[in-house]
């Protein structure tokens, strides 16, 4: 057996079988679900990075006066990675969404491939309208 | 020229004997390159130790019978040809994620249950009279549930899947496919008996997609697909008013 499987030999009944267990370590069997799991993984940093913002909503609130932005080299730092994981998560889900979708267009399916396109033009369009109304608050 | 070999280790394991399952090594002869594992486990059968025990009937990837691990990979091993391998050794393991019977064999109850769960036929809430002919389909219609209607029950997409090796009250991905391959034929109207089993908690909804059910399927059948579509529709049916119409 593959090392790592605990036994557990059921007795009494018949007939009797061997029932494996999935070793922890199962995750590092396979490139895919290695994968799997850094996708499962990045809600982690990105849920750490979220806090990270209501935390400074709440010193935003004492006002402009008050506020000094965070821009410590740490900071910026874990600032990219966490950029990187929410990356890798989020074109992992867009990517997903063909295979999901299924939508009809003058009575035949649209092919997987053009929703994916689509999804990732939306993501453009929503990341290049909130860049633009953040720049233009900062101003 | 000297015989090319090949050394197969399969497991065994005998529940009279045995606390756990074993390796045991067999050295055969790799005589034709068109020879797969099943054929190397026919010759140990028939040459060297005939208390061997695994699946199969067909040979043709159409039964579904002799899926095993294939070192380490779910594999139909009337498929798995050995050329691939050599001259690397072959390690044959029954399907995992399942209780074992003996050697290579595992039970399946827990499967053939769960198929049952999904009414696996044509529902109709009124049969017509024989006599009102065929129920008629266009190609288009057939298009919607072709591919998940390839299902061979082979049990790969279970061995695949760590959801269901970490939780058996998973439903899985091949009851998941045939559910929908019969929720999508525009003959069947059995959705709302199908969807008490598909929606509740070990249904589709325990699915993570990691998506490897779709990867060793030896059929073309995408069930990590079924699974996210049956929960888009049953989440649409939940929220859309009238969602829950009569189909």
């Amino acid at each position: 057996m593959t090392e790592g499987d605990e036994a557990e030999a059921s007795t009494g009944a018949t007939p009797r079988v061997y029932k494996p267990e999935m070793p922890r370590g199962w995750w590092l069997r396979r490139r895919h679900y290695l994968l799997y799991m850094v996708r499962e993984f990045t809600a982690v940093p990105m849920a750490l990075w979220l806090l990270w913002l209501l935390a400074e909503i709440h010193r935003a609130a004492s006002g402009p006066k008050a506020y000094y932005p965070a821009a410590s080299p740490a900071f910026i730092v874990f600032s990219v990675i966490c950029l990187g994981f929410a990356m890798y998560h989020s074109i992992t889900f867009l990517s997903l969404a063909g295979v999901i979708i299924h939508l009809k267009f003058m009575g035949k399916p649209v092919p997987p491939r053009t929703i994916v396109g689509a999804m990732f033009g939306l993501w453009l369009v929503a990341s290049v309208v909130i860049a633009a109304v953040l720049i233009g608050f900062a101003r | 020229m000297a015989e090319k070999r090949i050394t197969i280790r399969t497991t065994r394991f005998d529940p009279d004997k045995d606390k756990v399952p074993r390796l045991q090594s067999y050295d055969i002869p790799f005589s034709d390159d068109s020879m797969v594992v099943l054929d190397a486990l026919n010759h140990i059968k028939a040459h060297v130790d005939g208390s061997l025990s695994y699946r199969w009937s067909c040979r043709m990837g159409i039964c579904g019978s002799c899926g095993m691990m294939v070192n380490g990979v779910p594999k139909l091993t009337c498929s798995a040809f050995m050329r691939d391998y050599w001259p690397r050794s072959i390690t044959v393991e029954p399907l995992q994620n399942f209780p074992i019977v003996r050697d290579l064999v595992i039970d399946m109850e827990d499967f053939m249950h769960k198929l049952k769960s999904i009414k696996p036929w044509i529902i109709r809430k009124q049969e017509y009279p024989l006599g009102a002919g065929e129920h008629r389909q266009t190609m288009d219609q057939i298009d919607e549930f072709r591919q998940f209607s390839e299902c061979i029950n082979c049990m790969l997409c279970y061995a695949a899947c760590p959801v269901y090796g970490l939780n058996n009250e998973f439903l899985g991905p091949a009851a998941t496919a045939l559910a929908r391959r019969y929720n999508l034929d525009s003959r069947d109207q059995g959705l709302k008996d199908r969807l008490p089993v598909l929606a509740n908690s070990e249904g589709v909804w325990e699915c993570s997609f990691v998506g490897e059910c779709s990867v060793v399927c030896p059929k073309g059948v995408d069930p990590a697909k079924a699974i996210q579509q049956t929960k888009l529709d049953t989440t649409t049916r939940f929220v859309l008013p009238y969602g829950n119409r009569e189909e």
